[in-house]
């Protein structure tokens, strides 16, 4: 790791003010990506600003039709959340599903989502779920918050302070772990909202989290395993490396849609 | 430089070290506890794992000044005296351990998943252990001493 | 013997957090050294600059391939001491210690950094600038041979350095020119990283006034590390220390020394300060040796009858860009050892070609080379047993050694000691539920999976060495107390607890009395011996440590003779006791140690020692997997390992070696790979993101029974056990996943079987 300076913010304004009077400075919630990025070498911030510590960006709670969720709340508190579990159980599923066990202990909804990680697994869930992502300046649709690999719409200095999801009738996650990091190699969220309002969005399998609007059209008319075996997904623009060919992940596409719908048709 | 203070297995310890040191080079070089191993660069292996403020996290991907004001737990910590914690006492039951170097990890892992899931199936076993890697058991006696731990710690 | 297991001496030490590992030592006034790595794989060294490093704060020295021109050291050399084809000796390539003018592998040692601070070392080797001239590069066995590749070693030709021979080539090849039959199969064991999960590290004290070095470095055994490093460092044996410390792992990558301990002791003499080193993950993925790169071209001969006539293998075995001493001698010998099998097989031939590539040099990993071996011949029986319509179990039988004519010497003239092949297999097919398996099949099917199921039987050599024998000593101590010395490095094995148990039967006494010791540099006792390597630990330095325990009980005798006035022929040894026959009158073993003084001079202490043998361990394995053909994931349901290691002196420590070598070959199959960039030699699995290492619930039901013989070979009749598993499962489970496959016509498929090669493998299969 570079030299650094550490700041641990006493509140979110705080936090805003340092990371606008110093732009080579980095937010960090969990710090379960940037870390282990510090740690390679791979950037060299002049300070970290940890905000994983701060109480208001915690909590978990229903608000009318949605589910707040305080950006650095963690992993584990979102999958082991009694409000969670009655309101979208597919999300405390996938939150179940995030690293391991010590990274669920520290990571958090936030930091993942400012992130961006194209193999991460909270994105697939705010994408389908037609998430806002609530920031410092705005609030940003999910449809316009994801710009590709490690890319988002965050502008200098914004920071996430909340994830506000509409509550589905239904969703359901399903998750083809890679063998060795345990990422997402393919992950599928699709989120049924009723009234045909379908949303499946992809992790892992392309450079960025993406919605699979063939499979969307097909379910809201037969939401079944079925309708989604119909369907062909090109492997083009897919993500092909050692492990994988874009082929398989095409086809892992299908096949964690096809489980995911099955789990809850 | 920055002074950093936190309790370690119940007493107030601390230090001055650079920002950039990771808890668990705090652990290791200024602490001289070093029973809080490091097998791996990026946070895959687990051998670092201890309890932070009760909870099973891996320490070499924190900063020691992240853990200020903590509450920590290392494998030092966990027996009382000469009697061994319910979990370590399982693990040598069971023959869950060969060369030991991903032990310490190892157990802080096992605590942790039986904290939140005291009476464990085969497959809570594999997924509370998933940030942990072994080479020499093939994990085989490991999964049954986190059994049998569950079984000691019921009583 | 069905005693509870209690748990090993060692735990509590390590489960407490107390144990040493290298990285846990420190010395006063220690400085932290970082190694710079070359980050391409093939290229000429214009120029070393180091100025800007040597000025960063905290940098005390750095030390580059130049500085090290007058050292005197000396290019490390190979253990193969025997010719090969046409009586050629083994092309050694000469390796400095820091690259001088040519880097030939992706994490080659380039300068040493030696600062004030970890910290300060690391951002010091980032200030070096080193002018590199890119050449080609060769990163697979196959490309290294290939007419036009690029020549690693002007003087060694067509980047083969090894070529040799074992049994009949011509007799063989006569055979096969008249064979009914002959089944043909290539394959290859791939590059894995061993990743014990300690990583390398060392630290090295030089003291001038003793003119001695102290090294802590994880070790697997100070008889085997310390010549390498006295011979390469040109300072003599004596002067150097090993130190014991617990060590996290070896499966044979810490047999050997390395460059980096050869260049500490550099360092800590010229700057007169402890050095210290960690390596890191990614240092020990490209600088550990790698294990197996080999790829293997089998044969095999048969009547109609399904009997197997002649065997013929034809290895390519990568030594990466440089040799291990190990390198070149497990990829021959062991081969050489177990040509056919565990198969009546009357002539064979094997031809080793050992090449030279741009990779991390290989040697031993778990098994060197025995998995290998297994692996081609266990598939091609199975391939066989398909082309000839004949039952997989059936066609083994047809051919397996029998009992009787063991000791039998195989096709290459090695002499397996004992074994029941038969009554293996037998065990094994039963325990699986072998016959009722097509029943699973259908029901897997019926469920959209493929179900298989293989089985491999196997032989593996276990013992050898270098050093002529294997030496121990039982010392009596202070207060009822023995220590058994002897010069090994315990890393897993459970030593401490197994080797005090085979003296406690001996003299009568409670294993707590007695402590298993290394070799204590202090105080040293001058025994010989080989390092904790080949599965031969217990076979060598048990015995020698029961023939000790017997002189100890002889000494006794004389003792005991006097103190009770009876001949020895009237005194009988029982329950660490002298007694005259028929008499209540007796002594005990410890009564008479207490009367002399408990040091050197102890008129009980003994010595033993065994001199070198081999014994054949021989096991059946059987595999049940099912694939889900969506996804390609394989799912091993049953595991079932019937294994004749000889006699057993602790059941526990036996099925925990079987547990970890078996996941070892399961990872191998499943998903374990080193993997190169065939065009430029860049290593792209440098991390355990990218590596992939079984984890917990890769094997859920793995059942081990033991069916042993004991072995003629040595006093306590035992064989070796720790790299059996790993011997069995990688043929096992592969046999297994095409057996699965073969619904779809599917008649091999490489390994690493990840979930992704097996899908492309069953969509091909499907568009045909």
């Amino acid at each position: 790791m570079y030299n650094l300076t550490y700041k641990r913010a006493k509140s979110i304004d705080e936090a805003k003010q340092f990371i606008g009077a110093n732009p080579d400075a980095k937010l960090m919630s969990g710090g379960m990506t940037l870390l282990p990025t510090l740690k390679q070498r791979l950037a060299q911030p002049s300070h970290v600003v940890d905000i994983g510590g701060l109480a208001e960006l915690r909590g978990i709670e229903v608000k009318g039709d949605r589910l707040i969720v305080g950006a650095a709340t963690r992993h584990f508190d979102v999958a082991s959340s009694a409000v969670v579990k009655k309101a979208i159980p597919a999300l405390a599923y996938l939150a179940n599903l995030i690293g391991d066990q010590q990274v669920r202990n520290m990571g958090t909804m936030g930091g993942s989502v400012a992130n961006n990680d194209p193999a991460a697994d909270y994105p697939s869930a705010v994408l389908a779920l037609n998430a806002s992502v609530v920031t410092t300046k705005r609030e940003i649709a999910a449809d316009s918050y994801f710009k590709g690999v490690f890319e988002t719409a965050l502008e200098a200095g914004e920071i996430i302070t909340k994830i506000s999801f509409p509550l589905p009738k239904r969703a359901a996650y399903a998750k083809f772990a890679h063998p060795a990091s345990g990422y997402a190699m393919t992950g599928v969220f699709v989120a049924d909202f009723g009234g045909g309002n379908i949303r499946v969005a992809v992790t892992g399998a392309g450079p960025g989290v993406f919605r699979w609007k063939e499979a969307e059209a097909a379910l809201a008319k037969n939401f079944s395993k079925q309708a989604v075996s119909g369907l062909a997904v090109k492997a083009d623009g897919l993500n092909a490396d050692i492990h994988a060919p874009a082929e398989y992940r095409a086809n892992l596409v299908k096949v964690m849609c096809e489980r995911a719908v099955q789990s809850i048709a | 430089m920055a002074k950093v203070a936190m309790k370690v297995n119940g007493k107030q310890m601390s230090g001055d070290v650079e920002d950039r040191t990771l808890l668990v080079d705090f652990i290791r070089d200024t602490l001289a506890l070093t029973g809080t191993h490091i097998g791996c660069d990026t946070s895959q292996c687990g051998a670092c794992t201890i309890q932070l403020n009760g909870r099973a996290v891996k320490s070499c991907t924190m900063l020691a000044a992240q853990a200020e004001g903590a509450d920590i737990m290392t494998i030092e910590g966990l027996a009382q005296g000469d009697k061994l914690h319910p979990v370590q006492q399982a693990f040598t039951e069971c023959h869950a351990l060969q060369c030991g170097f991903c032990t310490p990890g190892m157990i802080m892992a096992s605590v942790g998943l039986l904290k939140d899931t005291p009476k464990p199936t085969d497959e809570e076993i594999y997924h509370g252990l998933e940030g942990n890697l072994c080479r020499c058991t093939g994990y085989i006696n490991i999964v049954k001493a986190v059994k049998r731990a569950s079984q000691l710690m019921a009583g | 013997m069905a005693e509870v297991f209690k748990g090993r001496r060692e735990d509590r030490r390590l489960m407490t957090g107390v144990g040493r590992y290298t990285a846990d030592w420190d010395l006063p006034g220690q400085l932290y050294g970082v190694f710079l790595r070359a980050d391409r794989a093939h290229a000429l060294m214009r120029s070393v600059d180091a100025t800007a490093a040597r000025k960063h704060p905290g940098v005390i020295s750095v030390i580059t391939g130049a500085d090290l021109a007058n050292a005197g050291f000396k290019f490390p050399g190979t253990m193969v001491s025997y010719p090969g084809r046409g009586g050629q000796s083994v092309k050694v390539p000469q390796r400095p210690c820091l690259a001088r003018d040519r880097v030939r592998f992706v994490g080659e040692e380039v300068a040493l950094v030696v600062a004030t601070s970890k910290l300060a070392a690391q951002d010091a080797t980032e200030l070096i600038a080193i002018d590199y001239e890119d050449l080609p590069v060769v990163a697979h066995p196959e490309d290294a041979v290939k007419a036009g590749a690029v020549q690693l070693y002007p003087d060694i030709q067509n980047n083969i350095c090894f070529d040799y021979e074992y049994g009949n080539e011509a007799a063989t090849d006569a055979v096969f020119a008249k064979a009914h039959h002959v089944t043909r199969l290539k394959i290859e064991s791939q590059r894995i990283c061993g990743n014990p999960m300690e990583p390398r590290a060392a630290l090295v004290a030089y003291d001038a006034a003793a003119d001695r070095y102290d090294v802590y470095t994880s070790n697997q055994g100070p008889t085997m590390f310390k010549p390498g490093l006295a011979y390469v460092s040109g300072v003599p044996p004596e002067k150097i220390r090993i130190m014991p410390l617990d060590v996290g792992g070896g499966f044979g990558l810490r047999s050997g020394s390395f460059p980096e301990h050869v260049v500490l002791m550099y360092a800590a003499k010229a700057l007169g300060k402890p050095i210290k080193w960690v390596g890191s993950r990614f240092e020990n993925f490209v600088t550990d040796p790698h294990g197996r790169a080999i790829v293997i071209e089998g044969e095999l001969a048969m009547d109609q009858g399904g009997k197997f006539l002649a065997i013929r293998t034809n290895w390519l075995a990568d030594q990466g860009a440089y040799l291990t001493a190990a390198g070149p001698l497990i990829n021959t010998a062991n081969g050489m050892l177990t040509l056919s099998g565990v198969y009546n097989i009357p002539v064979g031939y094997g031809r080793h070609r050992l090449m030279l590539t741009n990779t991390t040099p290989t040697g031993p990993y778990r098994g060197a080379g025995r998995p290998d071996m297994a692996y081609i011949c266990e598939r091609l029986v199975d391939q066989a047993a398909l082309e000839m319509k004949i039952d997989r179990a059936e066609i083994r039988r047809r051919n397996f050694i029998p009992k009787a004519a063991f000791p039998f010497k195989n096709a290459a003239g090695a002499v397996y000691d004992s074994g029941d092949i038969e009554a293996l297999i037998n065990h094994a097919l039963e325990a699986s539920n072998w016959s009722s398996f097509e029943a699973r099949r259908k029901q897997s099917s019926a469920n959209g999976k493929y179900r298989g199921i293989g089985c491999a039987t196997f032989i593996e050599p276990a013992g050898g060495g270098a050093a002529p024998k294997d030496q121990a000593a039982v010392r009596f101590e202070e207060g009822d107390k023995i220590a058994l010395i002897a010069p090994i490095t315990p890393h897993g094995q459970g030593h401490e607890t197994a080797f005090p148990e085979i003296v406690a039967r001996v003299l009568g006494v409670p294993p707590e009395s007695i402590t298993l010791r290394g070799l204590d540099p202090h105080h040293s006792i001058p025994l010989m011996g080989n390092g904790v390597v080949g599965s031969r630990t217990a076979m060598h330095y048990g015995s020698a440590l029961k023939l000790a325990a017997g002189e100890v009980v002889k000494k006794g005798l004389e003792l005991a003779s006097r103190k009770l006035e009876a001949a020895p022929d009237d005194i009988e040894f029982k329950n660490g006791r002298y007694t005259i026959k028929g008499t209540g009158r007796s002594v005990g073993l410890f009564d008479l140690a207490r009367e002399h003084r408990p040091d050197a001079s102890h008129p009980l202490n003994a010595n033993g020692e065994w001199t070198l043998s081999r014994s054949f361990p021989s096991g059946a394995h059987v595999a049940e997997v099912e694939i889900d053909p969506a996804t390609g994931m394989v799912d091993i349901i049953q595991y079932t390992a019937v294994d004749d290691c000889g006699d057993i002196i602790n059941h526990t420590l036996v099925e925990g070696q079987l547990h970890g070598s078996v996941l070892q070959g399961v990872g191998q199959v499943l998903g374990e790979i080193g993997y190169y960039d065939r065009s430029n030699g860049q290593f792209l699995t440098g991390t355990f993101m990218d590596y992939y290492m079984p984890r917990a619930g890769l094997v859920r039901n793995l059942q081990g029974h033991e069916l042993n013989v004991r072995s003629p070979t040595n006093p306590l009749g035992v064989k070796g056990v720790g790299e059996a598993g790993t011997t069995g499962s990688l043929p096992t489970v592969v046999n297994a996943i095409v057996d699965a496959l073969k619904p779809l016509g599917i008649q091999h498929i490489d390994m690493p079987c990840t979930p992704a090669r097996v899908w492309e493998a069953i969509q091909a299969a499907q568009k045909h």
